[in-house]
């Protein structure tokens, strides 16, 4: 009998426990309940064009196997880290992030990594509500097959396409843009670090410092969204750092007129102009650190 | 005897004769007939020679002058002899009992008085013998008057009864019985040690046991001895006996039984035109060959089985028809064991006599149960447990006895006992029918079924009752004129000697060997013919039978009874049951380790590296949680069944004892399924606490062990159920399985609702058959709670359902209604198509009328939509609701992640809460729990099917619609239910489906359902049987 009575005593220290966590919370539980939808005023249009401007985060990765470096997926995002990102904020970054490394591992054929990337980014989609976009019954049955992987990234490629537009249609085009954002922070990183390792690659200096007008253009497009959303406002602040680097760097622009020719019977009009870019050693390695510094903070 | 208590005597008969004149020719022969009562011939000769030198006698003519100094020296020697008597006495005192120092005590008196030389010397000899055996000084009075003096009338003592034709002066408190003889028939009744002597005071030919009595001799009067006066009158030592009891207690009662005829199911008859006529104070022995129905007639005499005609009246009330007039009347004690192992000798009384007498003080009961336990010589058993037969603490004949004791302490008037001796030694069998003999005396009326009984024991009954095979009676009477009467029948030589005339034995065998003998061949062998067969044996019994009815007496039958309430028999039946579970060590170890051993196992089995980098455990990614979750449903299910499968077996046979006492059937339920749950709670409970803290489940502890206790409890209770319907413990364990294994099976988490078979399965319900299962209510209700309310889990539910829901409904159920839409539109000409589009307009419709509960449709009423008649604006109206509709979800949803967000946000800078939401995660939230609930792994989100479009994914975020109030069925983790119109969340709903299943499992087993079921189902006869039956 009194074992009974110790075992209930027990519980009702264990159920009690429970309820003071929670009313702790109660009060910030009561604020967000008047979140109401916030506007930014900026129409889909506009946000939709400034996207279509930025290359794809995989030309860069194509760039690095020309270069000629050895595949290392140190510099990666493992995708262990997948179960850290628990908002959607990080879960749109760093779908982002693993898309890039999709890419890079896709570039020199390593097939079991990129399996885990596509089930990171499985998980992340679903996590965003679009999953839709990956018939995983289709991705698990390739994925058991490493000939198949080509179709897979083909597809996976597609779909991030598709995911982008879906998201601006859903009026949910900050995640969007966040995604684009972790690509592009992604591409920048590894370029950066395989710069360096080579010890310095005028090729990839160039890319690096061209990375100066994407830049602006994604921040402009953070700046919709940093007023309502502290997240993005502090990944904004984290990309004034780099931005206050790429200031120092110096795209010169020569206009020369465009000339025709006849190609193939076709008319075609060819672009003289070109652009010189002045990057010091100095601005380079400041890049490689302050986007290594954002890119920690973004995927841990 | 041995040879030293034998000298003993020989020199105390020697040194009483030799006093005051020394030993007289008659003194010897007396001395020298004791010799040859006791001893064989030649030690006779050599104990007369040890008598005659301690004696000091002389043959006549040896006589010499040496007498005159001995005169001299008689002061001296009498000192002498008194200080010799002492010592023998002391080593007489030593070994012999008390009954047999009475018997040396009247023998030695009954010396004295062969030569009637009563001097004060010898009589102060005696006298000192008598103090040393520690007889009271009334009694040795009583003895002196009995042995010394010559008619009734001077021996002023109640405990003499005398039997004579005419009564002589009772002045002195005597009794006395009518008989028709010459002189006088003297007992005397030795109280102190229950004994009877009787004396002769005549010159006929009295007989007592087959021999002459002669005159002035004192002869013991044993058990079954039978005095015959010449006139025929008949003295039975029970008759007898009677007279001296019969002040102590007067129950009236009659046991008549009326033309019984007993048909057992098959229609072979059991019993035939059985009478019996009986009053209180009677022993009557039921005795037979094997199978001729012994037992069948006491079970229809104890109204246990009924007859199919004639009746068996108690005080004018049929027993089996009045059966509450007769409440508390009768007692039975069945061939089985009906103790409660567990418990010890006192334990087992005790709880009988609470259960019988309500309203007795603590002490009177324990007086009650002493009493009863001393009269039967338990009382220094009494703290022993009771034990099982394989593993005993107590004898054979102690159990025998204590389950005759649990009849006894509460003294019904009319007690059954079936073979009481029957595996019993004979000095235990006689302890036992010893036991029924005072019982009978004490004026209850002991009806024994009894098998080869021995000369004493078949003496000590009052009456024998016997039947031959078929159920015929052949004999209803005295048993020593049993004997008789059989072998005057077969006119055998001696046929009026019942008894040995030596020893005075009775050889119950020659009764049967008498009825059963065979015819012999010309060969000389037996032949399977019998001499007289069974019918000839009755029809001389209807002859020579003469049934003296006594009339029924017409009062209430006593009745020493008085059940408790319900509530108090609740009260007794727990503390009877828990004190033997406690007892039992390996019961108490086997059950409260079982728990913690089978959580240990299973949790410390499951637990590994789980963390992605595979470093460390966290919960959160333990793929095992689901099957941990199903386990431990599985494990309450069995620890439940098998600590229940045994109770009502193992209870049956004290259930069937108690029958008798008309208990209640519901406090006896009560205080079973109390101690079950006690035990339930805290299998549950230790199981809950270890298995949670091996897998670090650091929520959800009440909800999962408040599930799993009431899983547990209605396995106790359907374990119930089955022990009570089934006869064997074996067949009960071989049933678990059944049991167990469908509640696997359709838990829900082996196999999918959706994959079963199409018979059984609806898509987007669960299975009717699978609702019949406690698993699958107890799986639901905690997985669904702990993916709902656990501690990461419980903030950002209601965002997520709105969320996942919002999402659903605009991206998959919107769009695929707008593809039906235009599939009709665009093909409603085509005939061919015009059934599956008939089939697609009604799920469009069904599909718009469960949106137009979010918001309604403007301008068209969705009910009126035909094939025939839908036209291009319908269709543009309906798109335009559906891109309204489609719009505000999206707006929902977007709100739904802004409100997560905005909190993540305002938990992570809170100061006041300390907030990470990644540690809190792998602390609360199980990832492979949320796939589960959540259904991720599905292919098709949605699906078609019977005019519907179903949601596969995201169950536990889909509220479930009911189609009428009483729909209670839902898809599988469903996160509400509804029910009556009313919602409730699917822990509390789920919880209340299982107690309700617990309640209708008491219902069941309190009107014994499935046990008739199972009984209905037994009695069903197959063709071939009914056909081989003869026609009557």
């Amino acid at each position: 009998m009194k074992r009974l009575i110790c075992a209930f005593a027990l519980l009702i220290l264990i159920s009690s426990c429970g309820s003071n966590r929670k009313s702790a919370e109660q009060a910030l539980l009561d604020q967000v309940d008047s979140t109401s939808l916030t506007d930014t005023g900026i129409s889909e249009e506009v946000i939709s064009d400034i996207i279509q401007q930025i290359p794809s985060p995989l030309e860069i990765s194509v760039l690095l196997k020309e270069v000629g470096t050895e595949y290392d997926n140190d510099i990666l995002n493992a995708a262990s880290n997948t179960s850290k990102y628990n908002s959607n904020y990080k879960r749109a970054l760093n779908l982002g992030i693993y898309g890039t490394d999709l890419g890079y591992t896709n570039i020199y054929s390593q097939n079991q990594d990129a399996l885990f990337y596509l089930k990171s980014i499985r998980d992340l989609a679903d996590g965003l509500s679009i999953g839709q976009f990956f018939d995983f019954g289709t991705i698990s049955r390739l994925a058991t097959n490493s000939n198949n992987l080509d179709s897979l990234l083909l597809i996976t490629t597609q779909n991030f396409n598709k995911i982008n537009s879906y998201l601006q249609e859903q009026k949910r085009s900050n995640l969007s843009v966040l995604l684009l954002a972790g690509g592009w922070l992604e591409a920048l990183h590894i370029s950066c670090q395989v710069n360096e390792m080579n010890g310095g690659n005028a090729e990839l200096v160039e890319k690096i410092g061209e990375q100066k007008i994407i830049l602006e253009n994604i921040m402009l497009l953070l700046s919709f969204y940093s007023e309502t959303d502290p997240s993005i406002s502090k990944l904004m602040e984290n990309f004034t750092e780099l931005k206050d680097v790429y200031d120092q760097v110096e795209i010169t622009y020569t206009y020369e007129d465009p000339t025709y020719e006849v190609v193939d019977g076709v008319l075609t009009i060819v672009d003289n102009s070109s652009s010189s870019i002045n990057i010091t050693d100095q601005n380079i390695n400041d890049i490689t650190r302050i986007t290594a510094s954002i890119r920690e903070k973004v995927i841990n | 005897m041995s040879e030293e208590i034998l000298k003993a005597l020989t020199q105390l008969f020697a040194i009483i004769t030799k006093q005051d004149g020394g030993v007289t020719e008659k003194e010897r022969d007396f001395v020298i007939k004791y010799f040859e009562q006791e001893l064989d011939q030649d030690s006779v000769n050599e104990y007369i020679d040890l008598y005659d030198k301690f004696a000091e006698y002389k043959k006549p003519g040896e006589e010499t002058g040496e007498v005159v100094e001995k005169k001299k020296q008689r002061k001296l020697t009498s000192v002498r002899d008194s200080v010799k008597t002492l010592a023998i006495c002391k080593k007489i005192n030593k070994t012999l009992t008390q009954k047999q120092k009475v018997v040396v005590l009247i023998k030695i008196l009954e010396l004295v008085a062969s030569d009637k030389n009563f001097t004060p010397q010898r009589m102060e000899i005696i006298d000192t013998i008598s103090t040393v055996f520690n007889i009271s000084k009334e009694e040795y009075k009583l003895f002196e008057c009995f042995v010394l003096k010559e008619s009734s009338a001077e021996m002023p003592f109640s405990d003499i009864l005398t039997v004579s034709e005419k009564a002589p002066d009772l002045s002195g408190g005597q009794k006395y019985t009518h008989a028709s003889l010459q002189g006088e028939i003297v007992f005397m009744n030795v109280k102190s040690v229950d004994m009877y002597f009787v004396r002769y005071l005549g010159s006929e030919e009295v007989v007592l046991n087959g021999f002459i009595m002669k005159s002035g001799i004192i002869y013991l009067f044993a058990h079954g001895s039978t005095i015959k006066t010449p006139k025929g009158d008949a003295l039975y030592y029970s008759d007898l006996i009677r007279n001296y009891l019969s002040d102590l207690e007067a129950n009236e009662i009659s046991f008549n039984v009326k033309a019984l005829e007993f048909r057992f199911p098959n229609g072979a008859i059991g019993l035939r035109n059985v009478e019996i006529s009986e009053g209180p104070g009677k022993l009557i022995g039921i005795m037979g060959a094997s199978g001729a129905g012994k037992t069948t007639l006491l079970n229809v005499l104890a109204g246990i089985e009924s007859p199919s005609s004639g009746a068996v009246l108690i005080n004018g009330k049929n027993i089996h028809q009045e059966k509450d007039s007769i409440e508390g009347v009768i007692g039975y004690v069945s061939q089985d064991d009906l103790l409660i192992e567990e418990l010890t000798v006192y334990q087992n009384l005790y709880y009988n006599a609470k259960l019988c007498f309500d309203g007795m003080s603590e002490e009177d009961l324990h007086k009650r149960v002493m009493t009863v336990l001393e009269s039967l010589g338990l009382d220094q058993r009494k703290d022993l447990r009771v034990g099982s037969v394989l593993d005993k603490t107590i004898s054979g004949g102690q159990r025998k006895r204590l389950n005759i004791a649990l009849e006894l302490i509460r003294e019904p008037a009319v007690l059954f006992v079936d073979e009481p001796t029957s595996g019993l030694s004979s000095r235990d069998s006689e302890n036992v029918i010893d036991l029924l003999k005072e019982l009978s005396l004490k004026g209850k009326l002991i009806f024994v079924v009894i098998h080869q009984p021995s000369s004493d024991i078949y003496k000590m009954f009052d009456k024998m009752f016997i039947l031959d095979t078929g159920g015929f009676p052949i004999f209803y009477g005295h048993p020593v004129e049993a004997v008789t009467y059989f072998k005057k029948s077969t006119n055998q030589v001696d046929a009026d000697r019942g008894q040995c005339p030596t020893c005075g034995n009775v050889n119950p065998e020659q009764i049967f060997n008498i009825i059963e003998a065979k015819v012999v061949d010309e060969y000389g062998e037996f032949t399977n013919k019998r001499k007289v067969n069974p019918k000839q044996w009755n029809a001389r019994y209807d002859k020579e039978f003469k049934l003296n009815w006594n009339e029924d007496v017409d009062v209430t039958p006593p009745k020493s009874l008085n059940i408790p309430s319900k509530f108090k028999q609740t009260v007794i039946f727990t503390t009877r049951d828990l004190l033997s579970k406690l007892s039992n060590k390996q019961y108490m170890l086997i059950n409260f380790l079982e728990a913690p051993l089978l959580a240990f196992i299973l949790a410390f089995i499951i637990r590994y590296k789980s963390s992605p980098d595979q470093s460390e455990y966290l919960f959160r990614f333990n793929e095992n949680f689901p099957v941990y979750i199903m386990m431990s449903i599985i494990v309450a299910l069995f620890m439940g069944l098998t600590v229940s499968a045994e109770e009502i077996i193992r209870d049956r046979k004290i259930l069937k004892r108690e029958s008798f006492l008309n208990l209640s059937w519901n406090s006896y339920l009560v205080s079973k399924i109390f101690i079950l749950i006690v035990i339930s709670a805290i299998q549950t409970f230790c199981f809950v606490l270890l298995g949670n803290l091996i897998l670090e489940i650091k929520d959800g502890f009440f909800s999962f062990w408040i599930i799993l206790f009431s899983v547990s409890v209605m396995a106790n209770i359907l374990g119930l159920n089955v022990s009570s319907a089934f006869n064997s413990a074996v067949t009960v364990y071989i049933l678990i399985p059944i049991l167990i294994i469908p509640q696997m099976v359709l838990s829900g988490l082996l196999f999918s609702f959706d994959k079963l078979n199409d018979l059984i399965s609806t898509k987007g319900k669960v299975p009717v058959l699978a609702d019949v299962m406690v698993s699958r209510w107890a799986y639901e209700a905690v997985a669904v709670d702990y993916y709902k309310n656990n501690g990461f889990q419980w903030r950002f539910y209601d965002f997520e359902q709105q969320e996942r829901q919002s999402d659903f409904q605009s991206a998959f159920l919107i769009p695929a209604i707008k593809d039906k839409l235009d599939g009709i539109i665009e093909n409603k000409d085509n005939d061919s198509m015009k059934e599956d589009l008939e089939d697609d307009l009604s799920l469009v419709k069904v599909e718009l009328q469960k949106l137009e509960s979010t918001k309604r449709i403007e301008g068209i009423n969705v009910d009126e939509l035909e094939l025939a008649s839908i036209t291009e604006d319908q269709k543009t109206a309906i798109v335009a609701y559906l891109d309204e509709l489609d719009s505000w979800y999206k707006d929902q949803f977007n709100l739904a992640v802004n409100k997560r967000e905005k909190l993540i946000g305002l938990l992570e800078t809170s100061e006041e809460i300390d907030f990470d939401l990644n540690e809190l995660k792998n602390t609360y939230y199980n990832e492979s729990l949320a796939d589960l609930v959540r259904n991720v792994t599905v292919k098709n989100r949605m699906i078609e099917y019977e005019g519907e479009l179903i949601q596969q994914i995201d169950p536990v975020f889909n509220e479930p619609r009911a189609r009428h109030p009483l729909d209670y069925r839902a898809h599988f983790f469903a996160p509400t239910k509804n029910y009556l119109g009313f919602t409730l969340d699917t822990f509390s709903f789920n919880l209340i489906v299982i107690w309700l299943m617990s309640i209708l499992l008491y219902v069941t087993l309190y009107f014994e359902l499935l046990r008739k079921g199972i009984d209905s189902l037994g009695s069903i006869k197959f063709g071939g049987n009914k056909t081989a039956k003869p026609k009557k």
